[in-house]
Order: structure tokens, then sequence, then C-alpha cells
């Protein structure tokens, strides 16, 4: 027991320690029920992970194998599935919420209010930043040629975060939210979260250390990017002050306009680094892999690298058009987010062109299907997105479903698209499977995607601008010709169809999942050629 | 300083800013001796032999 502990280690205790304190200080004081629960679940998963150091320090240091680091990308795969179908089901249910009102039973945790952070925790945090952590992992070992930087780290980053995403989660419809949109979880989640991303941070750097080559291939440019900038984002927006440990309660640092401000500098640009950036990773590394074509322009990329991430951070203030904001940063969010297009669409078409040589994949390989038709929502989003951002567009298209369309199309058919490709891929590689279980059930997933996909965004769209037209119908003297009421009626059909959609979309998930579950369970491939880690040689 | 001086200052100084680093980006990036390393990353993925570790 008294041999030399490493640093690293040591850090890691140390964090558990305090993660364990601050979960014991909120189970001993707090006074509310699901905030003494949250303490409970902080504390006991801190006990575990301390437990588990401790009985890894007293045995004999294991023999670190010369083979990737595989299991905790499997875990990844099988989390960001798991909440993946949540958060589709949650988003669904809601849908049918709103085209059938008395659906929510008057319950009070059933308040759109309270379930709609559980549907966009769950696909965006759940599903997309499980399923980022899963191929970050994956993409830099294979790119460095080196195995992950620890073997604890990489335990740490998972569990510590599907722990962030229980609390959330669970706090959500209990009640607990600091009421900032894509930010909801409250302080003591969020400094949790603040540990768990500088592991991340600090595994990704250390195994990048560790390269073969001297470049950095692009792919791990856009992840560690997306790394970096979310721990920025996550800190300064969450500076709040806790009322007392007794309650999760906290009020923001900020306060009015620069409040609004820093929520949505921090909100475009989780959308810039994590649902664009960390995304853009993953279809530079998969689909090269794919079509066994290298990236049309690799120097393209670059340069569309340093594009999205300069100018995304300046974009934010598009989301505050016609407020208090002064009329000068509204104008620059808005000029900066018509710039954004540029290398927005370099990607775009650095993405198809890489397909161009192997359009016969298209046609046999949905796995690529997917990703192809994720280039394309992606153009079509960002070219969305950059046109909403201008003022008058944006009076027209702001607080109506027009956004609600955006978003799902950039979300449905550009994240989740890119996400179910990359997996379709990755699945085999990671379990050592010859393939995926039934080609078949792939297509069906896709078409029942895309389909889902492009009725929901059909719908918002015939919604939103109906919306916008009718709350700006004057009458002769210049009264409103229609009430807000009547605005709501006009949109039952459009929102029934979206619910239509989302059945469809998850559906398409299930089926996804399932193909997934045979392909794991499958047999192993009968040959390996030293894939991975089952050739388990001792280190020289 | 006032607001307005900041303002004055974020519009001229802000833009010849970003201006610089696109340009140096692209030089960077786009400077003919260095095509070779995008070349060879490029392939970096598909060249077979990142199978297994290095070390």
């Amino acid at each position: 027991m008294l041999r030399r502990v490493p640093l690293e280690d040591t850090a890691i205790l140390c964090a558990l320690c305090l993660v364990l304190l601050g979960g014991l200080a909120i189970l001993g004081w707090g006074v509310l029920v699901p905030y003494v629960l949250h303490g409970w679940l902080i504390a006991l998963a801190a006990g575990w992970g301390i437990l588990w150091m401790v009985n890894r320090l007293a045995d004999a240091p294991a023999q670190v194998p010369q083979a990737y680091s595989d299991k905790v990308i499997r875990f990844g795969v099988v989390a960001a599935l798991i909440w993946g179908i949540i958060g589709f089901a949650v988003g669904d249910i809601l849908a049918w919420q709103l085209a059938i009102p008395a659906l929510n039973g008057d319950m009070a945790w059933t308040n759109f209010g309270r379930l709609r952070p559980v549907h966009t925790s769950g696909v965006i945090f759940g599903f997309g930043g499980n399923a980022l952590i899963a191929t970050s992992f994956y993409v830099v070992q294979r790119t460095s040629r080196a195995r992950l930087a620890s073997e604890t780290l990489p335990w740490l980053v998972f569990w510590g975060y599907n722990l962030f995403l229980v609390l959330a989660a669970s706090g959500y419809p209990l009640g607990i939210t600091q009421s900032k949109e894509y930010a909801e979880p409250e302080w003591y989640a969020d400094l949790l979260l603040l540990v768990v991303w500088l592991g991340y941070l600090a595994l990704y750097l250390k195994t990048l250390a560790r390269r073969a080559e001297p470049h950095i291939y692009v792919a791990n440019w856009y992840y560690l990017a997306f790394i970096v900038v979310i721990a920025m984002l996550h800190t300064v927006n969450n500076l709040s002050v806790p009322v007392s440990i007794a309650y999760p309660k906290s009020y923001s640092l900020f306060a009015g306009t620069q409040d609004a401000m820093t929520q949505w500098w921090y909100g475009h640009n989780a959308v810039g680094f994590l649902l664009t950036a960390g995304f853009l990773g993953m279809l530079y590394y998969f689909l090269p892999k794919a079509v066994n074509r290298p990236v049309y322009s690799y120097r393209m990329s670059i340069v569309g690298f340093w594009g999205i991430t300069f100018l995304y951070l300046w974009a934010g203030s598009h989301h505050l058009h016609y407020t208090a904001l002064p009329d000068w940063v509204q104008y620059l969010g808005m000029t900066m987010s018509i710039i954004l297009l540029v290398p927005s669409w370099a990607s775009v078409f650095n993405g198809i062109l890489t397909i161009n040589g192997a359009w016969d994949k298209v046609r046999t390989d949905p796995a690529v299907r997917f990703m192809m038709v994720a280039v394309l929502f992606y153009g079509l989003a960002t070219f969305e997105g950059s046109f909403m951002a201008i003022r008058p567009v944006n009076s027209l298209s702001h607080y109506t479903d027009w956004t609600v369309g955006h978003v799902h199309a950039g979300a449905l058919g550009w994240v989740a698209f890119v996400t179910f490709g990359a997996m379709y891929k990755m699945v085999p590689w990671v379990w050592q499977r010859e393939g995926v279980y039934s080609l078949k059930l792939e297509a069906w997933h896709f078409w029942l995607a895309l389909s889902g996909t492009l009725i929901y965004v059909g719908a918002m769209w015939n919604s939103g601008i109906t919306q916008s037209l009718m709350w700006q119908t004057y009458d002769a003297d210049g009264a409103f010709l229609y009430s807000f009421l009547d605005s709501v009626v006009e949109m039952h059909p459009y929102y029934a169809a979206r619910a239509v959609g989302g059945l469809l979309y998850l559906i398409g998930g299930c089926i996804g999942a399932y193909n997934i579950w045979m392909t794991v369970s499958g047999p192993r491939k009968t040959k390996t050629l030293q894939v991975g880690p089952i050739p388990r040689q001792p280190a020289e | 300083m006032t607001h307005d001086a900041v303002l004055v200052f974020s519009k001229t100084w802000g833009a010849v800013y970003l201006l610089v680093v696109f340009l140096a980006a692209v030089l960077w990036t786009y400077w003919p001796s260095r095509r070779r390393i995008y070349d060879d990353a490029a392939q970096s993925p598909l060249d077979g032999r990142e199978d297994q570790p290095w070390q």
C-alpha cells in the first residue's frame, strides 16, 4: 500500500474526496427530499469511486496491454443509445401533449416546463454528449495510434458525466432547475460536471501527446475545440451564488441584459461547439473511413476549423434581436452569423466531395447514406440559421415554431444522422464483429428517420409561418385581426403531424438500438487481424 | 474608458484582428511547401497502420 502513488491517481482521489464531501454536505444539510436524494447519489457514486481506486492501488500494478482501450467506448455507445431512446420518447410525448393538451394528466411533473428539459438534456447531452465522448475516445486513439493515456480517467469521465445527466434529468420533473435554457442543472450538478470535464480535457491532451506522428489529424482539432469551449461556456454561464447548502436554488452572478447575453453566448456556442464542431470531428473521421477515400480537401477542413471557431463565438446575440441588448451587439451577431455560412458550407462541400467517386456506397451502405443526408441537413440548417439571424427575418421567425423546426432540422437531420452513421461503422469495430446484424433493418431505420425528420420540419415551417403571419395581421384601424388563441387553434394539424413525425423517428431509433444490440450479442469476427484489444500482448 | 471608446476600438481593431487571423490561417495552411504534410495527414486514417498502437 505504501508504494509510490502516481500523481494522476492522487489528483483523482482528491477530486473524488471533494465530490464525496459535497454529496455528504447536501444529504446532511439538505431540506428538500429530491435534493437530499441527489446528495445520496453523489456521495454513493464518489464513495464507490474511491473504493475502486483504493482497491486498484492496493493490488500489484496491472500490466497495461499494448492495445487500444475500447471497453469504455462500448459503455459510451450503450449509454448514448439509452439516453437517445429516453430523449426521443419524452420529446414525442411532449409533441402529443401539445397536440392534445389533456394528455398531461393534470400532474405537476408532466408540465411542459418540467418535461421539456428532460427531452433537451436527454438528446443533446445524453445522446449527443455520450456519442461524442465515445467516438472521440475511438478517434483520438486510432489517429494517434496510442492507447488512452490513463486507465482510470476514462471511467471517471464516463461515470461522472452520466451521473451528471441522471442528476439533471431526475431534478427537472421535481422542480430543480436554474431556468437557463440548455443549462438548467443547478450549481451542485454544474460543479460536478466541471470536475468531469477537466478530467476529459486532461485525458484528451495526454493521449494526443502520445501520438505517433507530429501532425494531429483534423478530427481531433474539432473534438478538442468542443472540449475546450464547452469547459469555458459551462464555467462562465453557470457563475451563480447558491442561497444556502440546504437548498438547490441559486442566483446568477449577472443581472438583466448581461445575464441574457451570457446565456445566449453560452446557448449558441453549445450549438456551435457541441452540436457542430464535435460532430464535424466525427464526420471528418468516420466518413473517410466509411467510403475509403481521404477528405476531399484536407486544407479546407483546417481553414474551415479556424473559421468556425473564430466566428461562432460572436454569433450568440442573434438570439436577442429587438431586445434591450445594444443595437450594435445585435448587428454584430447578425453579421457574424451571415459570415459563418462560408466555413459551414465549406464543410458541406468537403463532405459531399469526399463521397464523390464512391456514390455506389450511398446505395449499398445505409451508414454512408446516413452520413450523406447528415451533411445535406447540415447545409440546410446552417443556411437557414444564417438567414434567420438577419434582423427583419428574425422579426418574422422569432418566438414561432419556425425556430423549433430549424433546431430539429439540425438536431434530427444533422447531429443524429451523423451519429447513427458513425455508430453503425464503429460498433462492429469496437466489438470485433463482421458487420452490422442486419443491413435491411439499418435501411429501415434510415428511411423511418428521414421521413420522420421531413414531416417534423415541414410541419414546423408551416406552423411557424402561419403563427408569425397571424400575429402580424392588422385590420384597417391597426388592431390585431386574430387573437393569440386563434393562432393556437390553427396549429392543431401541424402539431399532430409533428407528433407523427417524431413517432416515426422514435421507432427508427428503437430499430437502430435493436440492430446494434443484435450486432453486439452476435458472433465475433472469425479471424482477427489484430484489431483492438483481443491480442493482449504484454508491453515490451 | 467609456462605452463608446470600447465600441470604436472593437469595431476597428476587432475587424483588423479577425482579418489578420484569417489571413494567417490561410497562408499557413496553403503555403506550397506545407502541402505534403496535409496530403499525408489526409491519407493517415486509411493507410492501415492504425490497427495497433505504436508503443
